[in-house]
Order: C-alpha cells, then structure tokens, then sequence
C-alpha cells in the first residue's frame, strides 16, 4: 500500500483493521476498563475513518485512529475500572521458585493490578502505553497529543503512587 | 548518574545492564523497577478482532447508504453554486471597456493599472478591463493624452498605427490621414505599417499622407489640449477648424477665404476669443448665427 493513497479501497481499509485495531482496542480499554466500550470505539472510529476516507491517506491512518478514539472516549462519561489480566505466557521465569514465592508473587501481581486499576485516567493510559505495549515516551506523545517531557511526568507519577499503594516491595 | 534519568532510560528500554544495577542499589528505585518490570507480564482481555470486522462492516453498510444520497445532494449543490458564482463572474466581469467623447467634451480617468488617460473631444477608446493586468493594449480612435505607469509593455492600438512604451507620458492624435505622437517623458516606440520608430522625449512623429516627419519642438509637460488650449505650427487652416469643430459644438462655413497657414492657439471656454486668436492673424473675420459660423475675409483697409 503506498504512502500516499487513502484508505477508500476495501483492502487497504481492511489492512489497517488488520494492523492497529487491536492496539486501538487495547489503548481505549487501558483508559476505560469496559470491554463493550471499547469495542464501541473501536467500531465507531474505523466507521469515522471509513466516512472520511478520502481525506485520510494511508500514513495518516493510524494517528487519525488514535485522535478519533480518544475524541469518541472523551464524550462518553461513565468509566469503568480497568481489570487486567496476569499473561501466563510471559511469566515462564517464574516457574521454578518455591511456593511461598509464588505465593507472594499473586499477591503482588493482585496488589498492582488494584494499584493501576485506581490510578487516574492520565496517569494509568501511558503507564500502560509503555508497559504493556511497549512503546516509547515520544510514540506515546504523539498518541496523546502531548509533550514528551509530560509522557515522563506522568510515568513518574504513576511509578510513584503505585509504589506507595503497594506499600513494601 | 541520575537514577531518574536511569529510570526513563529504562522505560524506553535504553538502559545497559550497569545503569540497571545502579539502579537497583536504591530502594526507592529498586522498587519502581519491580512495579515497572511486573506490569509488563500484565495484559488486557482479548480484543475480538473478527467479531468486531463484522459488526463494523455492518455500521459501514448502513452509514454508507446514507452517505450516498448525501453525497448526490451535495454535488447537486456544488453545481448550483458554481453555476451561480460563475454567472456573476461573468455577468459583472466581462465585455469591453468603451469611453467615447462628444464634440466639445473631454474626459479624464484611470486604467486598472493607475495609469492616466485624458481623452480629447470626439475620441474613443476601447479596451478589455478584465484581462488588463495581462495585456495593457487598448484601441484609440481620436487623440488622447497618456501617463503611463511603469510595469509591462503598454500598447495604443489606432487605425493608423501601434505605440507601445513602457512608462511614460505621451499624446496620440490618430484622424483621418494624419497620426501624430508626442512624447513629454521617456521613450515612445511607434510601429507604423512596417517601421519602428523610436520617439524620445521632447520629440514629435508626425505621419501625414504616409510620410513621417520627425521633429524637436517640445517645450511643454503634456499637450495643450489638456490645458484647454489647441496650439498649432503652420497648419492648414481646414485643420484648424477641424478642431474647433471639435471643442465647439458649431458649424462653420468658409467659402472664400483661401488656403491659408495658421501658427498659433486657441483657447477651449470661449468661442469668440477662440475665432478672434484664429482670424485675426490671418486677416479675417466672422459672424456668428446661433451655431451657425461663417468666416470670410477682411474687407478694406
């Protein structure tokens, strides 16, 4: 698909889909927490990208997602407190500790995920950008449509209160 | 090293493995790099990515019935508009220019470009205002008093012959046979049948009968007809009253008086010091009826 051409045609709408929907997906669930919600949004932004796809290239695509979903989210007032999930696959590392290790360890997972889930919206949303999906302060910035230096202030301040709610680590 | 700095470096995922033992030495920091490090095995529930499609391409559907009609209704009125817009354009913009001149008239005004055009009596001048910033070209018929500004070629179109110039202030006089320019400032150039000539400032081209005359004889800022006078230079007495047909609204009759030269002026606001300044060096007189002017010459003495 070149740069330039937008995303009028069925199979280069369908890539994008394939491509951001489920990162779309996830970066409206880190702000609401509602899963029925989110896939609202997510419905709802690719019909907004479908409708103006002529005026969207195929480059554009992506960050016009990200401004329509945050625009859409930003309407809709009830939120939900975020629940996340411990991913098994990720934790093979663990697997040879001693069961009072593992113990504690469900303990502090069960403790975190409390913590993120109280954190505020602004905090919780790059915390999560970050972690979860790995993206760098500046690909976060540019998703919230705010500075770097902000994407540190807010990581900070998310590190620190999870911290302090956690209490002794 | 700054441990904050360590810290972001580490969230970006730059940091080498001795800043992260740096780290680690904090307790404070230490724990933030626990929190940081556990959050990423946490992960979202899984997003339905084919449900999802379907109920997508569902809204698309019933959006884009919509949008069709719309999209009729909306070029539909782009149309009208533009027809309308269009028109306007056309109904004030277009068509050419046309200032004319009765006998004893004369009229003074500007062209697009700013430039000065004073039109003697009996005189016409045509030319297309819209695309005047493109061409500066008008036609001449008569004579007329020109201050150019200065920009691109400026071109007097008349029957008897093309002056083009760039700036400057000049007079055409273009009747019958007889085509006459004169330059009071820059340098006029006149195309007349398959010559160029050049007119400089001070000088006169006159094209009588198709011959060309080049003379010095100006001592003046713009012609005298723009002052309200006509000043001649041993002219023929018929081009004389020629003219003073042109500033007076009268007829004249002169049966018996010869061909005679005439070297002088007269003046525009007053028909009997106008015929005196013309009769009296020339040893004639007049009688005037209404607009009726007959001349004859002087008895006795």
């Amino acid at each position: 698909m070149s740069e330039l051409e937008n995303v009028c045609k069925k199979e280069h709408f369908n890539k994008v889909y394939n491509d951001h929907s489920q990162a779309i997906w996830r970066f409206i669930y880190f702000k609401c927490g509602d899963q029925a919600q989110a896939d609202d949004l997510v419905q709802e932004s690719y019909v907004k990208l479908w409708q103006n796809c002529a005026k969207v290239s195929a480059s554009k695509a992506k960050s016009y997602l990200y401004t329509v979903a945050n625009n859409l989210f930003l309407n809709e007032v009830a939120h939900k407190k975020v629940v996340l999930q411990h991913a098994n696959s990720k934790k093979k590392t663990f697997n040879n500790q001693s069961p009072e290790y593992l113990l504690e360890e469900k303990e502090f997972y069960e403790k975190l995920q409390a913590a993120i889930a109280n954190l505020s919206e602004t905090q919780r949303t790059p915390f999560l950008l970050n972690r979860i999906e790995g993206k760098k302060y500046s690909e976060i910035a540019e998703i919230l449509g705010i500075s770097v230096k902000a994407v540190e202030k807010r990581m900070s301040q998310a590190l620190a209160i999870l911290r302090k709610e956690i209490g002794n680590i | 090293m700054d441990k904050n700095y360590i810290l972001h470096k580490y969230l970006n995922g730059n940091a080498s493995p001795e800043e992260l033992q740096l780290l680690k030495e904090s307790p404070e920091y230490a724990g933030y790099f626990k929190i940081a490090a556990a959050s990423e095995n946490l992960d979202t529930p899984v997003f339905n990515k084919e449900g999802n499609f379907e109920h997508l391409t569902a809204k698309i559907d019933q959006s884009s019935k919509v949008r069709k009609i719309s999209f009729v209704k909306s070029f539909v009125r782009i149309a009208a508009m533009v027809t309308i817009l269009l028109g306007g354009y056309y109904f004030f913009f277009s068509g050419n220019t046309t200032v004319k001149t009765d006998v004893a008239h004369k009229e003074s005004f500007s062209l697009p470009d700013k430039s000065e055009v004073v039109l003697n009596a009996q005189s016409e001048i045509f030319y297309d205002q819209k695309n005047w910033e493109k061409k500066r070209s008008l036609n001449l018929k008569g004579e007329a008093y020109f201050k150019v500004e200065k920009g691109e070629k400026f071109s007097v179109i008349t029957p008897q012959g093309t002056v083009s110039v760039l700036g400057t202030q000049f007079n055409v006089f273009a009747r019958d046979s007889t085509f006459v320019v004169k330059c009071f400032e820059g340098l006029v150039r006149v195309a007349f049948n398959d010559t160029l000539v050049n007119v400089p400032f001070g000088n006169v081209l006159e094209i009588r009968n198709n011959e060309l005359i080049m003379k010095t004889e100006l001592h003046q800022d713009s012609p005298n007809w723009v002052l309200n006078e006509s000043r001649f230079q041993n002219a023929s007495l018929a081009t004389v009253l020629a003219e003073l047909k042109r500033q007076y609204p009268v007829n004249i009759t002169a049966p018996n008086v010869g061909d005679k030269k005439f070297t002088g002026a007269f003046t525009h606001t007053d028909l009997k010091v106008a015929l005196r300044s013309i009769c009296d060096p020339l040893k004639l007189d007049f009688t005037i009826n209404g607009d009726e002017i007959n001349l004859y010459a002087k008895q006795g003495k």
